[in-house]
Parts: C-alpha cells; structure tokens; sequence
C-alpha cells in the first residue's frame, strides 16, 4: 500500500471517529470540541482531494466562526442551567430522522454512480474561457463571473439570514447592542492576544482576496478570517459590538451585494445581466471582492453576535 | 522523498488520534480543549507537510489560516468559563 493512501485511508477513519463522537456523545462540550476537531480533519481532507478553496474555507469556518459560535452556545446554555444530557428525542423521531438521512445518503451515492466515468464536468469548458474572465483562478471565474448570479444571490442570502436574526429581538431592545459588554484584564493574557493577532488576520485577509484572482482564495474566505479577527477585538474588550440600529453597519452591510447588482443592472445595458467586458473584467472582480469583503465579514461576525441584549 | 512526506503525515496524524482520546476521555472541559488545540497544531503540521508532498504554495495558505484561527475556540473557552461568561479568568483572580 502506497504511503498517499495510507494516509487518506488513516484521515477518513479519524474524520469519521470525530464525527460520531460528535454526534453520538453524551456530553455536550465533549461534541463541541470533536465538532471543531471534525472541521479540522475535513480541511486536510479537501486539501487531499484538490480543492484547496474549500479547504481554505472549511479551516476559516470550522476553526474561526463555528467554534465560537458553538462555545459560545454552550455556554449560555450551561448558564441557564440546561442539562448536559438532555431528554432524547422518541424512537418514532429517530427513526424518521434515520431513514431520511439514509435516503439523502442513498441519493448522493445514486448520483455520484451515476456521474459520467471521464469525471471532467465542466472543467474542460471553464479552462478553456478562463481567460475571458479576467482571473486566472478558475474557481474565483466561476464564482465571479460565469456564475456571478449564484454568487450575488448567496450574498443577499447571508444579508436576509441577518435580518431574520434580528427580527427575533425583543421590542424594547430594537437598535440595540448584541451580546453582552466583553470585559479583559488590562495587560492580561486575553487583552495582549487580542491586540497581537488582528493586525496579522487583516494583513491575511487583504492577502486572501488579492491571491483569490490567481490562485486558491477569495472573498468568502478573506471575510471569514476578517469576522473571526472582529470577534477577537469584542471578545478581549478592545471593540464593542455596533448597535444593529446604526446607518454605518446597515450600509456596510448592503454596500457588497448593491454594487454587485449595480455592475450587474449596468452590464444589463451593455448587453448582458452580470456580463462583464472582457479587457475590464478582471478590474471590476477584484473591485467587487474587496467590497464584497467587508460586507460579508461584518455579515458573519453579527450573525455569531446574535440579537440585541442590551441599549447604549 | 514523497513517500517519506506521506508518512510524516501518518505519524503526525497519529498525534490527532492520541489527542482524539484525550479529547473522548477529559476528564475536564479544560483538558478537552486543549486536545482540540493539539489537533489543530497537528493541523498546521500535516498541511504544512502536504503542500510541501504536493508541491502547492497555496496549501501553505490553508496552514496559514489554521494557525492563525485555531486557538479562537480556545478564547471562546476562557470567555465561557469566566465569572459572568463575558470577563476574563485573570479578572476573577
């Protein structure tokens, strides 16, 4: 057996271990650490199989944003008292949700039999136009253009989820605040890493969407990293959270996604919905990543934020 | 050489599975964390190994974003277990 496949056949059954233990323990904080430890393996995994965009994004999600999220969960549930081992759901509940996870299991398999055996896709008909779109990362000219309305829709998507968690707040506390005031001992250990890290994480951020024209990286991942740097200034007390009712968040918000739709409606004009002109292209890509950034970042970081708990 | 890259990752991959267990057995949520924090070391490690088995300078980059957010969860952790969740263990002294 060559060493290569040792190795993935050793990744997939470690990835598999920390993905039952996840889900299977009896210990809430025991899943949220094999959780973050799951995302981890599955970004070596993407590695392995070539998609080092996905991977980049599984490492920024899984190790930045969900684990604080999750922690952060954890620890307002502990706080209100919720058992660390709930009542279980009744057998009729685990068995539905069994055989519809075995039939959505059963899908894929059928549809990935079923792929036809060259594998290629459309890979073969993006390599060949990848020099019309302006970048030379094949991933970043499917996201950006051959397909830029996924990727404008995915946008307003990730906006309308933040409505929708802020629509949950209480009336009184409308425009508030999310989260409570973080607080760190001045000099502290907490205090020192959060002035330490956040200028290294903006520099990898600029650093992410500039590579993603040429090579793996992008927007989505370089926001990611930039929403984990924001959560790192709140949670050592450096920052407070914006309150949601502020015209400066609401437009940072919206400014990604509008001036993807305004090169959009313009291209309308020119002829083609989203078509960009080919010698410009690569301009208006990179323009449209870096906006989109920062709308996405401050997206991400207040949707693990939560509602408001608190007025100025 | 790749050969010998590829079971650099094994033997790194076989500290993931020693944290594993320290992450399944605790006892404390402390000592579950920080299993979870040596597994993302190990992270770095194996991806740093890959790029270089590979022969992929952007894999460095997957390192690079590993090393530099892995220990959040840890951060979210200290936040958890401070007095009113929001402060900081040294506060509490």
């Amino acid at each position: 057996m060559n060493p290569a496949l040792l190795f993935d056949v050793a990744l997939a059954a470690l990835a598999v271990v920390a993905a039952l233990s996840a889900v299977a323990g009896r210990d809430l904080f025991a899943s949220v650490a094999f959780y973050i430890v799951y995302g981890i393996l599955i970004a070596l995994a993407w590695m392995r199989l070539g998609a080092v965009d996905v991977a980049l994004a599984e490492a920024a999600i899984g190790a930045g944003l969900t684990g604080v999220l999750l922690i952060g969960a954890w620890s307002q549930l502990h706080r209100k008292g919720a058992t660390e081992t709930p009542p279980g759901p009744s057998s009729a509940a685990r068995l539905l949700a069994a055989g519809a996870s075995a039939s959505v299991a059963v899908l894929v398999a059928v549809i990935f039999v079923g792929l036809p055996a060259d594998g290629a896709g459309l890979a073969p008909a993006v390599r060949e136009n990848v020099a019309e779109s302006g970048v030379s990362n094949p991933v970043t000219a499917v996201l950006l253009n051959f397909r830029a309305y996924d990727t404008l829709m995915e946008t307003i998507v990730l906006a309308v989820a933040l409505a929708a968690v802020w629509s949950l707040t209480r009336d009184e506390l409308w425009g508030g605040i999310p989260g409570l005031r973080q607080h760190a001992r001045d000099g502290g250990v907490l205090a020192t890493f959060g002035r330490l890290l956040p200028p290294l994480g903006l520099l990898v951020g600029v650093y992410l969407v500039w590579a993603g024209s040429s090579m793996p990286g992008g927007a989505f991942q370089a926001a990611t990293v930039l929403a984990a740097v924001w959560l790192l200034l709140v949670m050592s007390g450096a920052m407070d959270e914006p309150a949601i009712g502020s015209t400066a968040i609401r437009l940072t918000i919206v400014a990604g996604p509008a001036l993807f739709l305004a090169y959009g409606t313009g291209g309308a004009f020119l002829g083609t919905f989203l078509g960009f002109p080919a010698d410009v292209a690569g301009m208006l890509i990179v323009a449209i990543e870096y906006v989109l950034t920062v709308s996405i970042a401050a997206t991400l970081a207040l949707l693990v934020a939560g509602v408001p708990r608190r007025q100025e | 050489m790749d050969e010998f890259l590829y079971l650099a990752c094994i033997g790194l991959l076989g500290t993931v599975a020693a944290s594993l267990v320290r992450v399944h057995l605790g006892p404390n949520r402390a000592d579950r964390m920080m299993g979870a924090q040596l597994i993302g070391t190990g992270g770095v490690a194996i991806a740093l190994v890959l790029a270089g088995a590979a022969r992929d300078a952007s894999m460095i980059d997957v390192a690079l974003v590993l090393a530099l957010l892995a220990s959040f969860a840890a951060v979210a952790f200290v936040k958890a277990t401070s007095a009113d969740g929001a402060g900081d263990p040294e506060e509490d002294g």
